[in-house]
């Protein structure tokens, strides 16, 4: 073999975002207190600014997404529901219309009026009408002929295929499961044979790839986890190296990579972090050891002391206070007279993620985070709406990565910035907030 | 859902970009009315080029035209000329299409279509593959392209493995080259084609990797790479039996369900209530079609009835590394004095397959004697103390469980290359050992080494793990409980890897007819590791160390006490292993952090076991449903335990409450906390 070059490519595009968000950080590191904090705010009004603006216009400048407007509609609204904010009733309308009109004849939904139904595009519009909530969204779901398509698109591999003659892989499948979860239309024939499809996209690294033979990559291997875990199979996945790979995904600049060896980038902070967080509860409500990786607190939180910009938030004594007191209840003599401290009640509330949240939270308010609204993959790069929804979907699962459930409500010191910045939580199988899939979950309960 | 390269629109490019936009608008409601009206005309066809080229994403066009060329190929009588332009004319749209957007999963997939046709030439694929991963060299929908294309092309993987080594000498840090050459080689490895036998090959590609990982420690795509290659090194893939209970040539006393009086004997002595006792087998990997047509026993124990072998596995799976038997040696009638010979026979009719469908292809035979004494009524009533009553170990070596030996390994691995091949690996990345990474590899190949080497060597090289474990700890503390749990793995080793080594932590309980005591007490365990070696421990003390689960244990069979006071167990389900453990007894679960269930399992991950109804078909579950679904961890662990004897003081869970529950779960319970019970 010919000598190696003695920098690549690929090292030389890390070398250079590494400059840039490491740039961005020592900035930060050099602010005064109150620049800090602005520079760490959310910045709602913003953010809901650009999104509004964005579902207004949904229109005519968005030719080249013409076949993903279902997408366009999920990822602004459901940033708009992360931020707690909702649309007013027009905007409601002419969504539930728009997508109505997506509606296929024969079940499921396409990427605009007219166009061939198409499992992503179901599961966008789904998502949607469940984020949008209320009677009227939720019973233009065709049930009965959703499940009709989603039975035409099974393959025999156990698989699905994105669309009529349509490509297979674990996106298809993860869509697919996801919808008729949410939509109570879940049954045998749908996952017959799903698990060894899955299973056979797991690679030696840990992670899942789109596709037999292909290389581990976060937006699967979130699809194949969460496919898993709502048909019940998780435990035939080798959970060990699939947690040893996501965690090792975060890298130095704290925010996420996709793929072994690529750039960070602000979308996997929720494909990456999302199943973090799904193996962390997955351990703990089976009480497993977690081999593989950093994992659940003995009850000492050092790990996340070391981020100064907490101690200067005025909040955060109430908390140590609310901490202590927690923290007191059980003391009892051990064997030899002295005082043995247990922890077990602390251990019950809160559990130490197993990934480096506020690190991962910096990176998404410092490097993605865009002064007029919006987020971005990293420095440099525009903004989009996918990046929005998958940056702020993100930063709820790291919000909440300490709590037991997603109805516990994090601390001050959980959430970095403000705690004005924290986020409603999201169902992680679905993304979707809480309070949207619980009325869900309830609708689709009875209409069964 | 993911990956497009999307444009910003700022206000002042929105405003032009709206005018652009006019002509797809029409475009696209014109490609609708031919579409739902089938019009498959020239010009139609035409219309959806035009519109695929400005938006290769619209998923709804490429089907479009799949049913346009159907359709135009019906129509031409089977001339192969006409049928290559139509389907060439496919292959230029889908060109363009991708120019425009590499990462359109439509326009590959389109390609995919019309390759699978067969009929047009595939010369040109792999050139215009080489084009494009050219310029995105991880695009991974090139990468699963051209797999496909070999593929169809049968295009040898000797030269695709020719490919990613050009791949990786113009870029080390291109992991999607490496992945795919692990695939290539995977399947030239298993088929062992011409020039890529395993024990030349193997070696060659640790060479290689080093350039990478020597270039550029921080570089994680070599390091990957060389995982892998470690792993092709040590693991075979045909199942190897590595140890079993009772051991080869070992001699074994059985009596019944009472004690055993005759104190003149230091032997420990089996009761089994049952009056059958447990044959172990433990293999290196989960297998299935263990049975008694695959596993062959002789004895005049055995009588002729078939014996039904059960895998012993958390997953309710047919696959598990752990087989149990139950072979009857108390009958009706009155029993004497009795020695019994006994040869198993593994492997002899085929039927025994790993998990990933390989062949258990090893026969192994063993034979012990099984001693049946006579049995002396007495009731045991007597609390089990884990402080007094213990003598140090003394008996034979030869009780211990014999494991596969290296001349067995030998035949099975071909270890001579392996052994070099790590030696090789040691001796270079000692010189690494100063980073993280350098110390983690360095462990991961001592551990390899000593997997197939002689106890000398396993001391040695598991004492220098530990430390490198203890290194990682703290330089590394992100990640300090995965350390933990290696160096506890580690340990275990350490402590097993010879009889002299071992017998330093065994003991005999006197009370229990001498009953085999393994102390473990005290050295900061976070995991459990080789029980392989550990099948014939009837009392375990794990007292005092940082355990969160039970996990592993399930294996050893024999286990009629278990101490894990002062662990980390934080509920009840933490315990669920012990429920294959028929023989146990006595629990001490004492000084630990049991709480109430504190995680709601019915929403997310799993279904609520509370929610199917078959605990409400129970006594226990109809007389108290409360208490029931207010311990249901508690209740679905001791209902399937025998327990006389347990301790759960220092838990926040214990209390009267939950005292009185216990007993009512547990109806043969006789000692708790301490204070025997009054029923």
């Amino acid at each position: 073999m010919e000598e190696l070059p003695s920098i690549t490519v690929s090292q030389r595009e890390q070398f250079l975002v590494e400059n840039d968000v490491f740039g961005l950080y020592s900035y930060f590191d050099a602010c005064d207190i109150a620049t800090q904090k602005f520079l760490l705010e959310i910045e709602r009004d913003k953010q809901l600014d650009y999104l509004m603006k964005g579902l207004r216009q949904l229109g005519p400048s968005f030719s080249s997404l013409d076949a993903n407007r279902p997408w366009l509609c999920y990822w602004i609204l459901h940033s708009i529901a992360l931020l707690g904010d909702t649309v007013d009733d027009e905007l409601e309308n002419n969504t539930i219309d728009f997508l109505g009109r997506c509606q296929g004849s024969d079940g499921g939904y396409g990427g605009g009026p007219g166009q061939l139904p198409h499992l992503a595009t179901s599961y966008a519009a789904v998502n949607t009408l469940v984020t949008l909530g209320g009677e009227k969204a939720l019973s233009s779901i065709n049930r009965e002929k959703m499940s009709c398509f989603l039975r035409r698109m099974k393959d025999t591999n156990g698989g699905f295929r994105m669309h009529d003659m349509g490509e297979m892989d674990v996106r298809a499948c993860y869509t697919a499961i996801s919808i008729a979860s949410i939509l109570n239309i879940k049954d045998d024939e749908l996952t017959r044979g799903l698990g060894d499809y899955i299973l056979s996209c797991q690679t030696y690294e840990g992670g899942i790839g789109g596709e037999p033979g292909s290389e581990a990559h976060g937006g699967y291997t979130y699809c194949g986890l969460a496919t898993m875990i709502v048909i019940n199979e998780v435990d035939r996945l080798n959970l060990d190296s699939l947690m040893n790979w996501v965690v090792h995904r975060q890298g130095v600049e704290m925010g996420f990579q996709g793929r072994t060896n690529k750039l960070v980038d602000g979308c996997y902070t929720f494909w990456q972090a999302a199943p973090c967080v799904l193996l962390q509860r997955y351990y703990l409500a089976h009480d497993l050891v977690l081999h593989g990786s950093s994992h659940i607190s003995q009850g000492t939180d050092e790990d996340h002391e070391e981020h100064a910009h907490d101690e200067d938030d005025p909040e955060d004594s109430d908390d140590d206070d609310d901490d202590s007191d927690e923290d007191n209840e059980d003391f009892e003599d051990s064997g030899h007279g002295h005082r043995v401290h247990h922890t077990s009640t602390y251990i019950n509330r809160r559990v130490q993620p197993i990934f480096d949240s506020l690190g991962l939270q910096r990176y998404v308010l410092l490097c993605s985070k865009m002064p007029d609204g919006g987020f971005r993959d990293k420095p440099r790069k525009p903004r989009d709406f996918y990046h929005t929804c998958y940056c702020l979907s993100g930063l709820s699962v790291a919000q909440h990565a300490w709590s037991k459930d997603e109805d516990t409500p994090p601390l001050a010191r959980d959430i970095l910035g403000s705690y004005a910045n924290l986020l409603e939580p999201v169902h992680l199988l679905h993304n979707v907030v809480m309070d949207q899939y619980n009325e869900a979950i309830e609708f689709f309960h009875r209409a069964a | 859902m993911h990956g497009r390269p999307r444009k910003a629109y700022k206000p002042e490019e929105e405003a032009a970009s709206a005018a652009k936009a006019v002509k797809p608008r029409s475009l696209q409601s014109q490609f609708m009315s031919n579409h739902h009206n089938k019009i498959y005309t020239k010009e139609a066809i035409e219309l959806s080029t035009k519109l695929l080229e400005i938006n290769p994403e619209a998923y709804t066009a490429w089907n479009y035209r799949k049913l346009a060329v159907e359709d135009r190929l019906s129509r031409i009588e089977s001339d192969p000329d006409l049928v290559k332009s139509i389907l060439d004319e496919e292959l230029v749209v889908v060109e363009s299409a991708l120019r425009q957007n590499f990462k359109s999963y439509g326009a590959w997939h389109h390609r995919k279509w019309v390759l699978s046709k067969g009929n047009s030439s595939i010369g040109n694929e792999l050139r215009l593959l080489d084009k494009f991963q050219r310029l995105d060299s991880r695009n991974f929908h090139a990468w699963n392209y051209r797999r496909f294309v070999v593929e169809l092309t049968n295009r040898s993987e000797q030269d695709e493995l020719q490919y990613t080594e050009n791949m990786i000498s113009t870029d080390f840090s291109n992991y999607s080259a490496w992945h795919n050459r692990s695939v290539l080689l995977s399947s030239l490895l298993a088929r062992r084609a011409d020039g890529f036998m395993p024990n030349e090959k193997i070696p060659e590609e640790y060479k290689l990797v080093h350039d990478a990982i020597f270039t550029d420690e921080d570089d994680q795509s070599g390091w990957f790479y060389h995982l892998w290659l470690l792993d092709q090194t040590v693991n075979v893939e045909t199942p190897l039996l590595i140890s079993s209970w009772p051991s080869h040539g070992s001699r074994i006393n059985l009596s019944g369900a009472g004690c055993l009086n005759d104190s003149s004997s230091k032997l420990p002595t089996f009761c089994f209530e049952s009056g059958s006792f447990p044959l172990i087998l433990y293999f290196d990997q989960d297998v299935g079609g263990v049975s008694s047509s695959t596993v062959k026993i002789d004895s005049e124990l055995k009588g002729n009835e078939d014996l039904v072998w059960e895998p012993v596995s958390k997953k309710n799976s047919q696959v598990s590394c752990v087989w149990v038997a139950r072979l009857k040696y108390m009958s009706s009638e009155p029993s004497f004095r009795k020695e019994y010979k006994v040869n198993v026979r593994i492997g002899n009719s085929p039927g025994i397959v790993s998990s990933r469908g390989f062949n258990f292809n090893a026969p192994y035979e063993f034979v012990f004697t099984a001693h049946v004494h006579d049995t002396v009524e007495e009731s045991q009533e007597s609390i089990v103390s884990w402080t007094d009553g213990f003598d140090i170990w003394d008996a034979q070596s030869k009780d211990l469980n014999s494991l596969v030996t290296l001349d067995q390994l030998n035949t099975q691995m071909d270890l001579k290359w392996r052994q070099e091949a790590l030696a090789e690996e040691i001796d270079l990345f000692h010189a690494l050992s100063d980073s993280k990474i350098g110390k983690l590899t360095l462990a991961r190949l001592l551990k390899a080494e000593a997997m197939i080497s002689g106890d000398a060597v396993k001391g040695v090289h598991y004492e220098k793990i530990v430390d490198l474990y203890n290194d990682l700890m703290a330089l590394d503390s992100p990640h300090y409980q995965y350390y933990k749990d290696e160096h506890s793995v580690a340990l275990l080793h350490k402590v097993t890897s010879s009889t002299e080594s071992l017998s330093r932590y065994l003991f005999q309980y006197k009370d229990m007819n001498n009953a085999v005591c393994l102390r473990l007490n005290n050295l900061s365990l976070s995991r459990i590791g080789s029980v392989e070696k550990l099948l014939f421990v009837q009392m375990l003390d794990l007292s005092h160390n940082e355990l969160h689960s039970t996990e592993g244990l399930e294996a050893m069979q024999l286990l009629s006490c278990i101490n894990l006071s002062h662990n980390r167990i934080r509920s009840f389900s933490a315990l669920d292993s012990l429920r294959h453990l028929k023989q146990l007894r006595v629990l001490d679960v004492s000084h630990n952090h049991i709480g109430k269930h504190s995680v709601d399992t019915t929403r997310y991950l799993c279904s609520s076991p509370l929610s199917n109804s078959e605990w409400t078909q129970d006594e226990v579950g109809r007389q108290m449903p409360t208490l029931v679904t207010k311990y249901w961890d508690a209740y679905f662990v001791f209902r399937d335990l025998n327990l006389k004897q347990l301790d759960i003081a220092g838990n926040v869970i214990a209390g009267d409450e939950f005292s009185s529950f216990v007993i009512q779960v547990v109806p043969k319970l006789v000692w708790l906390d301490g204070q025997k019970l009054r029923r």
